[in-house]
């Protein structure tokens, strides 16, 4: 289980690669994550939706209500232009993090 | 689903200025819904996939760890100035509530003076200093 202090400047991009590839729901997306993840980040989804507000409020993903299940419909959630545009320069923020990291320290850490 | 809104509503007490969190509070509910009819679709009895929804849910620290550190710091901040108001309002109550009974135990040593009143109005300084405070944190 990763620290989370370590991947929270990550959280943004993790969410948006998702969004890029499929339109989610809110739960939807946590399950995806813990799957893709094999539990090893077990993003709350106290964290989680609120990460979802903050990036809608900064218009990077928008919402539209989907199906209905049970009588309720769904909000979910897709990727916007600037979010695509900001997924890219995070990527490669992350990639420039990566070689550092594995430069310094060597790709297995010895 | 009421439970829901206020276990939210609960966890974000003192914590956001009231658009943010109105928004917050509304997406926070509608996901955590959704959490449960996916539960309830897949077999879970309705009172269970709330209580569970709620346990798994996560408390007010990581609400704010999906925030960046500016963000977060103002919001504790919001959040001790209220816990400083309820407990200068809490103290306040309690003063009075003692100066008022020894004026009373004590009314014909002190003339028939209610002098009680005059220090409560005194002590408002206290609990209306820290509502500024806090206001002044929030807006």
């Amino acid at each position: 289980m990763i620290n989370s202090d370590v991947i929270r400047g990550h959280i943004d991009t993790i969410i948006l690669k998702l969004l890029g590839e499929k339109d989610m729901y809110g739960y939807e997306l946590s399950g995806e994550i813990k799957s893709r993840t094999n539990n090893k980040f077990d993003i709350k989804e106290a964290t989680l939706y609120s990460v979802l507000s903050r990036l809608e409020q900064r218009e990077l993903i928008a919402s539209y209500m989907g199906e209905k299940s049970l009588g309720r419909q769904r909000r979910y959630y897709r990727i916007t232009n600037l979010g695509r545009a900001y997924y890219k320069e995070s990527l490669n923020e992350w990639r420039l993090l990566n070689e550092i990291m594995i430069n310094t320290l060597g790709s297995d850490g010895s | 689903m009421n439970k829901i809104k206020s276990f939210v509503t609960r966890l974000l007490k003192g914590m956001f200025n009231d658009q943010d969190k109105r928004e917050l509070i509304e997406i926070l509910t509608r996901s955590l819904e959704e959490k449960v009819d996916d539960l309830v679709e897949a077999g879970t009895p309705v009172q269970e996939a709330i209580k569970r929804s709620i346990n798994e849910f996560g408390s007010s620290d990581d609400v704010l760890d999906a925030f960046p550190d500016k963000e977060k710091l103002r919001s504790k901040k919001i959040k001790s100035r209220f816990n400083k108001l309820i407990f200068a309002l809490a103290a306040y109550l309690i003063v009075c509530a003692l100066v008022l009974f020894v004026n009373y135990l004590f009314i014909d040593f002190f003339a028939n003076y209610w002098w009680s009143g005059i220090v409560a109005i005194g002590a408002l300084f206290w609990p209306l200093s820290m509502f500024y405070a806090y206001l002044k944190a929030k807006r």
